[in-house]
């Protein structure tokens, strides 16, 4: 059971980017919510999730990335989603969460909305 | 030569067994428990003065004569009383050591007697640099070697003629040394495997009663949380309902609920918190509590999960949510009103057509204070089945994480229509289990089926 989710991050002069690559359920969520955590208290506020790898994500899943983006829009800072699946598309689509989360199809897209003028 | 070694070389075997049997008896005693947990008191220190104060005197008295001179360990008893128990227990038991030796007179008796009880009293600030306890294995050998090296300083400063004690020390010096390290080895190897013993001990039993108490306050959470799920099924005429939560561990977020309202109406839900253990569980029984409080003040229930929601957001932190799906039944005109939160579509079965979605009509509870929500409605009719569900049923994974998926489900109750709800409820608890065979599941399964009957 070990490793069903891998979590990546990367950074750049825009935003730090968290990859999921995997399953986000919640034996496996707890080590996002750990990256994206930290990346939050040492500052971070312009976060991308990188989501084109997740084959699946549980409520739990869906709890961490709620907490984060509640966590940044607190501190001013933004929490994009990008590239996600259809079943996972579907997910966030039956919670409602859609509406509550930006989301772009790809992280190219969800990077340079931060360098367009707001 | 040989032949004449060998009864020296038996009395030392027999020495070092003597050693070694008080050696473990002395530390299998409560005093000596006592004194290596650091709890002094007299009787304690008393015991420990006799018998290492014994244990020299045997020292003495075993001792093999050399040329007049004895290859003794009577050191090794204060030594060890002082390494253990600190500078007075060793001091004393080296003047009782002493005091005997002063009976045996002899040219050595001096230097002898006072090396003793150096012994004792040095063996004791030893103690106490190494923090009042044991110095361990290494530091005890070692110090025993200088002892006996400084007990043939001893002889060779106060022993006269000089001549004879040069030749007594020469002779005896090695097998002194040897002899007392050779016992404080025992004495230590067997006192720090006790250390060890007892600390892996203490470890275990703290463990234990940790574990203890966690299964204890999980089993309360349990029964608390299981007293928060519907006690029996509520008989509703022309209608059979059944329900059934089975959580992952040993309190999860999944619930149930139903509430008699007046006017023959019947409040159904199912919900999923967005986690599992105790947070989830906390968290289920104030969702659970706002909304049942909600359901029975408003009279839609548009406005019932309104306003619960705002009282979850207000209370989410951790950005935990509830998926809920919110029904009142109207028995007579069999109408159904529902708000969707987020929650996986409960399927309508009616015979002759695919099963219908019952779609989520907001967001789920908890995750945007100012949400708003739909109601709908829909008309049952006789034969309908209304399967709720939450997702750890058909998101339930086998070994290779293949999930058991809504078309199985679907398929399942479609095959089992005509039986009873909790007979259905049963053949998707047997097949679940048999998809998932020894596979952890980490998401609690709950299920509620409402059947329409003529």
């Amino acid at each position: 059971m070990e490793n069903i989710l891998r979590v990546d991050e990367s950074h750049s002069a825009t935003a730090a980017m968290v990859s999921l690559k995997g399953r986000m359920d919640a034996s496996s969520s707890p080590a996002a919510e750990t990256v994206l955590s930290r990346l939050i208290e040492s500052g971070e506020r312009r976060i991308v999730v990188d989501m084109s790898d997740l084959d699946y994500i549980s409520s739990a899943g869906l709890r961490v990335l709620l907490s984060s983006l509640k966590r940044l829009r607190d501190d001013d800072g933004r929490l994009l989603l990008a590239g996600l699946k259809p079943q996972i598309q579907n997910v966030f689509e039956i919670a409602g969460f859609q509406r509550i989360f930006t989301i772009y199809s790809t992280t190219e897209e969800a990077v340079s909305s931060f360098s367009a003028p707001k | 030569m040989l032949p004449s070694l060998l009864p020296t070389f038996i009395v030392l075997f027999q020495m070092m067994c003597v050693i070694v049997v008080f050696a473990y008896l002395i530390t299998r005693t409560r005093y000596f428990s006592e004194v290596a947990d650091g709890q002094f008191s007299w009787k304690n220190q008393l015991f420990l003065i006799v018998l290492f104060g014994i244990l020299s005197i045997y020292g003495s008295e075993s001792g093999i004569s050399v040329l007049g001179a004895q290859i003794n360990v009577r050191d090794l008893g204060p030594m060890v009383a002082g390494l253990v128990a600190g500078p007075l227990v060793g001091l004393i038991s080296g003047l009782i050591g002493a005091s005997y030796r002063i009976t045996m007179g002899g040219f050595t008796m001096v230097p002898c007697s006072l090396a003793t009880i150096l012994a004792g009293l040095l063996a004791g600030i030893v103690w106490l640099l190494a923090g009042r306890k044991f110095p361990g294995i290494i530091v005890a050998v070692s110090f025993a070697v200088i002892i006996e090296g400084m007990h043939m300083g001893l002889v060779l400063l106060l022993s006269r003629p000089l001549s004879q004690a040069v030749e007594v020390v020469s002779d005896v010096a090695v097998p002194m040394i040897a002899a007392n390290a050779a016992g404080m080895f025992i004495f230590s190897f067997i006192i720090s495997n006790l250390e060890k013993e007892r600390e892996t001990q203490g470890e275990r039993d703290r463990y234990h009663k940790e574990l203890e108490r966690k299964n204890a306050e999980l089993q309360i959470a349990r029964d608390i949380q299981t007293s928060f799920l519907p006690e029996k099924i509520p008989v509703i005429p022309r209608y059979m309902l059944a329900a059934c939560s089975i959580p992952a561990r040993e309190v999860g977020g999944d619930f149930y609920d139903i509430i008699t309202f007046p006017a023959k109406k019947i409040g159904l839900i199912i919900a999923d918190v967005s986690d599992k253990g105790v947070p989830a569980a906390l968290f289920m029984a104030l969702s659970r509590t706002v909304v049942r409080a909600n359901a029975e003040w408003h009279n839609a229930a548009r406005d019932a999960i309104q306003g619960a929601n705002a009282t979850i957001s207000a209370d989410s932190r951790s950005g935990m949510f509830v998926t809920l799906f919110f029904a009142i039944l109207d028995q007579e005109s069999r109408r159904l009103t529902y708000v969707n939160a987020g929650h996986n579509p409960p399927l309508l079965f009616r015979p002759g057509f695919d099963p219908i979605p019952l779609p989520a009509t907001g967001i789920a509870l908890g995750a945007l204070a100012d949400a708003d929500y739909e109601e709908r409605s829909v008309d049952l009719y006789p034969g309908d089945v209304l399967l709720f569900y939450t997702d750890g049923v058909t998101e339930a994974i086998d070994s290779r994480y293949s999930q058991f998926g809504e078309e199985r489900l679907a398929e399942l109750v479609r095959q089992n229509i005509n039986l009873p709800p909790d007979d259905i409820i049963e053949e998707i608890n047997r097949a679940v289990s048999a998809h998932s065979g020894e596979t952890a599941q980490f998401d609690d399964m709950t299920l509620m089926i409402l059947k329409v009957e003529g």
